[in-house]
C-alpha cells in the first residue's frame, strides 16, 4: 500500500513537472489506503445514493484528513467541471446541444437525437429508449431550470393529459419522469408522418378524402372530450398523418383538463382570466376574448373548423389580417368566403358542415364532436346531414345586425375599410387594369360605408354612429395619407353619412376636402370628371340642407354639365341631377325655372331604358312635379301626382323604404290642404313608421310628419266638433 | 492580465468605429450569449439570431450615442433590456407571420427571474466556453490531457475507459482531470474578472435604454 501511494506521487510530481501552465496544483490522493477510484465514488455518493461505495471508505473519510480532503476536491472538481457539460463549442451550431451522450445525456435509460420540433412549451426530440431499442419521442421542459413555474405547472399537466389518453388517433405515452437535473420529461410514441396540410396537399386530396381524415380526427377530440379534455391547440401542425394514413393529434401543451369524474360540459373553465393559450388563425372567437368562461369544447370544434376549410379551400377562412385586432373583429363579425364559391366541385353538405364549424357564435356549431363526427359519418355515406344551412335571410341579417351595434360593429367595418384602403393603396400604384380593378375595390368600400346611411341602408339613427364614424374617418385618413384621390373618393361617402345622420357640419367638412383634392385631381388628369361631380352632387346636398341655397345651386349646375359632358345628356344620372337642380330652384321660389327643369328631365326620361334604377329615377321627376304643384297651392294636381309617384315607387321598393315614407308625407300634406283628413292620417302615420325606423325620431323629417299627424289629429277634433 | 479584454477597455475600444478589434471581442464575447438567452426564451435558432444581431447593433448606437451610463447599470442587465424589446418587436412583427404559418405565437417573457436567470446562465456558459477555447489553443496543455478531460466531460466516459482508450493509468487520468480542472478555474476566474459581470441577481428592468423600445 505504501508503496502504491509513493508510485502515485511520483506519477502526481512528474505530472506537474511536465505542466509548466500549472504552477502550485498539488493534487490529493489522499492516504493511499483507497484507490482514487474509490475515493471518486465516495465523492459521487454524496449527491447520487445509487453510486456504489466502497462500505470501509465511509467510516474511514471521518478518521482521514487526507482522504477526507481528497474526496473534498474531488466533489469540487466534480461540480466545476460539470458546468462545462452543456458547454458547446460551436454554440450557434443548430441543435447541438440536443444531442447529449447517452450515458451523460439528460435523461438516464434514453439517448437523445435531433430536435424535432420546438414550441412555446418545450422542445421534442427524437430518442432511443435504450432498454427497448424502441424509437420514441420525448419531450421536455422548454428553458429547463429557468422555465417560470406556470410552464412548468403546464407541462405537468400535459403528461397527466397525455396519460389519460388511450386512442388510435392520438399519440401515446411511454414513459414520464425527471431528468438528471430534476426537469420532467415525458417519452411518447414517435409518429413518422407528415403534417396533415402537408398530407392533404402532397396527395391532392379532394373533399370526401379529406372528410374521411378529418372524421378521426373529430373521434379523437371526441374521445379526449369525454375524458375531460379540451386541446385548445388543434392545427394542421399538431395533427401528423403516419405511414399508415392515420391521422394522430399531438402536443396537448395547452389542453384544459377537467380534474373532477365529470366531463367538461360547456362553460366549465379554469384559465386565468385575460391569457390567450393556443394559436391565433386556428383559435375560436371567444377563446380570443381572453374569457376563460367563455371557453369549452366547442373552441376545439371551431379550430377543426378552420383546419377542415384549410384542406379543402387551400388556405385560411380569414386572410388578410395585419394585426391581431384585426383578425378578432373578422373571426367575430365576418363569414369567411363559402368553399364552394372558391372550389366549385365541393359538395354543398360539406360546405355547411364546415361553414357550422366556424359559425362565430358557439351556439350555432355542433354541440359535441360526436354530433359532428355523426355528420360527417352521414356525409360519407350518402345519407342526408343533420347539420342545417344558415339560409341568405339568416346571414344577411346577421351581419346587418352586426354592423349596426354600436362600438363592435365599428371594429367590423373599420377592417373592412381598412383592409380594402390598403389594398387600394397598392394597387393604385401600379398598372391601368390594376387601377379599374381598384376603382372596383374602391366601390366596394364606398358600398360598405354607404351601407351605413339609413336613407338607403337598413340603419337607424339611434345607434352611436358618431363614435363610429369618427373612428372609420380617422383610420381612413391616417391610411390614406398618400392617396388623397382615394381618400377624397371615402370622404365623400363618409360625408353623406354624416348628413344622413343629420349632421351636416360635419358632411360639409369631409366633403369639402374631398372636392378640393379632386378639382386639383381632374386639372392634373388623375381624377375622372364624373368622380368629381358626385362630389359636386353631395357638396350641393349638404349646401341645400343648410340653406346655402346659392352654393347648392352652382354645384347641382356644375355637376350637371360635367355630367351632361360625360355621361351624356339622357343619361339617368344626368336626368337625376336635372330634377335635383329643380329642387332648388323650387325652394328659393323660382317656380318657372323649377317647372321647365322638370319638363326636361321628364322629357328626357322618356329615352330611360327600363331598369329599376331608371324607374325609380323617372318617380323622382314626378315627385318634384307634385311638390311644385304644392308650392303652386295646386294640391289637387299635387296629391293626383303623389299618388302616382307612390305607385309607381311601390313597384320597386318595400313599403318601409325611406322614399316611400317621405312620398305617403308629401301625400298626407296634400291630402290635408284638401280636407282629406282620414286618407291623410293613414299616409302620415305610415309615414311616421318608416320615417322613425330609417332616420329616427329626432330626424327633421320624422319631426316633421309627426306634427302633421298632430296637425291631422286637430283639424279632425275641430271637424268633429263641427 | 490581457488589459485589452477586460470589459472596460472592450467599451472603450467600441467607441471608435475604426477599433475591428473592440468590435470583434464584444461580438464574440456577447453574440453567442445573446442568442442562447434568445433560445432560452423560446426562440427558434435563427430569430434568436435576429435578436442577438439587432441587440448588438443597438446596443452599439446606444453606447456611441453616449446613452449607456456604466454607473447606473451592468452591461449585462443593458443588453438584456434591450434583448427583450427587440423579443417583443420581433413578437409583433412575427405574430402575422405566425398566425399565417399557424404556429403557436407565445413565449413568456413575463417572469422577470427566469429572465434575469436565463441570462446569467448563458453569460457564465459564455465564460466556460471562453475558457474552453483558450485551454485548448492558447495553454500549453497537453492535448493527451485535454482529450482526457473531453473524453471524461463531455462523453461522459468512465476514467477506467478513457484510461483504456489513451492508454494511461486511471491514476494519471484523475491526475489530468484534476489538472484540467485547476487550469480551467484559473482561466475562468480570469475572463470572470475581465467581464466584470459577477453572477448574482440584478434588475434586468431598472434601466431601459430610451432608443431600445423599438417601434
Amino acid at each position: 500500500m505504501g508503496c502504491k501511494r509513493a508510485s502515485a506521487f511520483r506519477r502526481a510530481r512528474r505530472v506537474k513537472d511536465e505542466c509548466t501552465e500549472t504552477r502550485g496544483f498539488e493534487p490529493s490522493a489522499g492516504c493511499g489506503r483507497f484507490s482514487l477510484d474509490a475515493l471518486e465514488l465516495a465523492a459521487l455518493a454524496r449527491h447520487d445514493p445509487q453510486v456504489p461505495v466502497d462500505a470501509s471508505v465511509l467510516p474511514h473519510l471521518k478518521e482521514c484528513a487526507r482522504c477526507q480532503t481528497a474526496v473534498d476536491g474531488f466533489d469540487r472538481d466534480n461540480a466545476f467541471l460539470g458546468e462545462f457539460k452543456g458547454v458547446l463549442i460551436a454554440p450557434t451550431e443548430p441543435d447541438a446541444r440536443a444531442v447529449p451522450d447517452a450515458e451523460s445525456g439528460p435523461i438516464r435509460g434514453y439517448r437523445l437525437g435531433r430536435e424535432l420540433h420546438r414550441g412555446g412549451q418545450g422542445a421534442v426530440y427524437a430518442a432511443e429508449q435504450l432498454a427497448t431499442r424502441r424509437a420514441c419521442a420525448v419531450k421536455m421542459l422548454l428553458g429547463g431550470r429557468f422555465a417560470s413555474e406556470r410552464q412548468r405547472v403546464r407541462f405537468e399537466r400535459e403528461i397527466e393529459v397525455v396519460a389519460r389518453m388511450r386512442h388510435p388517433s392520438v399519440v401515446t405515452l411511454y414513459e414520464s419522469g425527471l431528468t438528471r437535473e430534476g426537469e420532467p420529461w415525458f417519452a411518447m410514441e414517435l409518429v413518422e408522418g407528415a403534417r396533415l396540410d402537408d398530407f392533404v396537399r402532397t396527395n391532392a386530396l379532394h373533399g370526401r378524402q379529406v372528410a374521411l381524415l378529418l372524421q378521426s380526427v373529430t373521434d379523437a377530440i371526441a374521445y379526449a372530450h369525454r375524458r375531460g379534455v379540451i386541446h385548445r391547440d388543434l392545427k394542421p401542425g399538431n395533427i401528423l398523418v403516419d405511414v399508415d394514413g392515420t391521422p394522430r393529434v399531438l402536443d396537448f401543451g395547452l389542453a384544459r383538463l377537467d380534474d373532477g369524474s365529470n366531463p367538461i360540459a360547456p362553460g366549465a373553465g379554469t384559465t386565468m382570466a385575460g391569457e390567450f393559450l393556443g394559436t391565433f388563425a386556428y383559435a375560436a372567437p371567444e377563446q380570443l376574448s381572453g374569457d376563460p368562461n367563455a371557453i369549452d369544447t366547442r373552441c376545439d370544434l371551431y379550430a377543426l373548423g378552420v383546419v377542415f376549410y384549410e384542406c379543402i379551400v387551400g388556405r385560411k377562412p380569414f386572410e388578410g389580417a395585419r394585426s391581431i385586432a384585426e383578425l378578432i373583429a373578422q373571426k367575430t363579425t365576418s363569414i369567411p368566403q363559402r368553399p364552394c364559391a372558391l372550389v366549385p366541385a365541393l359538395d354543398r353538405d360539406l360546405e355547411v358542415i364546415v361553414m357550422k364549424l366556424l359559425s362565430p357564435e358557439p351556439a350555432r356549431r355542433y354541440d359535441t364532436a360526436d354530433a359532428l363526427s355523426e355528420d360527417l359519418a352521414r356525409f360519407l355515406d350518402g345519407r342526408p346531414i343533420l347539420a342545417r344551412d344558415d339560409s341568405l335571410s339568416y346571414v344577411v341579417r346577421k351581419t346587418l345586425r352586426r354592423h349596426w351595434i354600436a362600438s363592435s360593429a365599428a371594429g367590423a367595418l373599420l377592417a373592412t375599410v381598412l383592409t380594402a384602403s390598403v389594398a387600394l393603396g397598392f394597387l393604385y400604384a401600379h398598372a391601368e387594369r390594376e387601377r379599374v380593378r381598384s376603382e372596383r375595390t374602391l366601390s366596394t368600400l364606398q358600398n360598405a360605408l354607404g351601407s351605413a346611411n339609413p336613407e338607403t341602408g337598413a340603419g337607424s339613427s339611434s345607434m352611436r354612429i358618431d363614435d363610429f364614424l369618427t373612428i372609420v374617418e380617422q383610420q381612413v385618413r391616417a391610411e390614406l395619407v398618400d392617396e388623397p384621390y382615394l381618400l377624397a373618393g371615402v370622404l365623400r361617402t363618409v360625408g353623406l353619412i354624416h348628413l344622413g345622420f343629420d349632421d351636416p357640419n360635419r358632411a360639409r367638412e369631409a366633403i369639402e376636402q374631398a372636392y378640393r383634392t379632386q378639382v386639383e385631381g381632374v386639372r392634373l388628369g388623375s381624377v375622372l370628371p364624373q368622380q368629381l361631380a358626385e362630389t359636386e352632387l353631395a357638396l350641393a346636398r349638404v349646401c341645400f340642407n343648410t340653406a346655402d341655397f346659392v352654393s347648392a345651386e352652382r354645384f347641382y349646375r356644375s355637376a350637371l354639365v360635367l355630367r351632361e359632358e360625360s355621361l351624356g345628356r339622357d343619361d339617368v344620372d344626368t336626368v337625376d341631377t336635372l330634377r335635383q337642380l329643380a329642387s332648388v330652384l323650387r325652394t328659393t321660389q323660382r317656380l318657372d325655372e323649377a317647372k321647365a327643369c322638370l319638363d326636361d328631365a321628364l322629357a328626357r326620361s322618356q329615352s330611360f331604358p327600363s331598369t329599376a334604377t331608371a324607374a325609380i329615377t323617372r318617380v323622382g321627376i314626378l315627385n318634384g312635379r307634385a311638390t311644385l304643384a304644392g308650392a303652386r297651392n295646386d294640391f289637387a294636381q299635387a296629391r293626383a301626382q303623389y299618388a302616382e309617384a307612390l305607385d309607381a315607387l311601390l313597384k320597386f321598393v318595400p313599403e318601409d323604404d325611406y322614399r316611400v315614407g317621405r312620398t305617403r308625407y308629401n301625400l298626407a300634406r296634400a291630402q290635408v290642404q284638401l280636407g282629406d283628413l282620414d286618407a291623410a292620417r293613414e299616409n302620415a302615420r305610415a309615414a311616421i313608421l318608416v320615417l322613425r325606423a330609417r332616420k329616427g325620431d329626432e330626424a327633421s323629417m320624422t319631426r316633421q310628419a309627426v306634427a302633421l299627424m298632430e296637425e291631422i289629429e286637430k283639424l279632425s277634433a275641430t271637424d268633429d266638433g263641427r | 492580465m490581457d488589459i485589452d479584454r477586460t470589459t472596460t477597455a472592450m467599451l472603450t475600444g467600441l467607441f471608435d468605429p475604426t477599433n475591428a478589434a473592440a468590435w470583434e471581442l464584444f461580438d464574440r464575447r456577447y453574440r453567442s450569449i445573446l442568442i442562447g438567452f434568445g433560445r432560452n426564451c423560446g426562440l427558434r435558432e435563427n430569430d434568436a439570431a435576429e435578436v442577438a444581431q439587432e441587440t448588438i447593433v443597438r446596443f452599439v448606437e446606444e453606447y456611441r450615442a453616449g446613452k449607456y451610463d456604466r454607473t447606473r447599470g451592468r452591461l449585462g442587465a443593458w443588453l438584456v433590456t434591450i434583448a427583450r424589446f427587440r423579443m417583443l418587436d420581433q413578437h409583433r412583427r412575427r405574430g402575422v407571420a405566425r398566425i399565417e404559418r399557424g404556429e403557436s405565437a407565445m413565449v413568456d417573457l413575463d417572469d422577470e427571474r427566469s429572465v434575469t436567470a436565463a441570462y446569467e446562465a448563458e453569460r457564465r456558459q459564455g465564460v466556460l466556453r471562453e475558457a474552453i477555447e483558450e485551454l485548448r489553443t492558447r495553454s500549453k496543455t497537453d492535448p493527451k490531457t485535454i482529450q482526457a478531460f473531453e473524453m471524461l466531460v463531455y462523453h461522459g466516459l468512465s476514467t477506467q475507459h478513457v484510461a483504456t482508450e489513451l492508454g494511461m493509468s486511471a491514476h494519471d487520468v484523475y491526475l489530468a482531470k484534476s489538472r484540467i480542472a485547476a487550469k480551467l478555474r484559473e482561466i475562468v476566474q480570469r475572463i470572470e474578472s475581465e467581464y466584470e459581470e459577477a453572477p448574482g441577481e440584478w434588475d434586468a428592468s431598472g434601466h431601459r435604454p430610451s432608443a431600445g423600445l423599438g417601434a
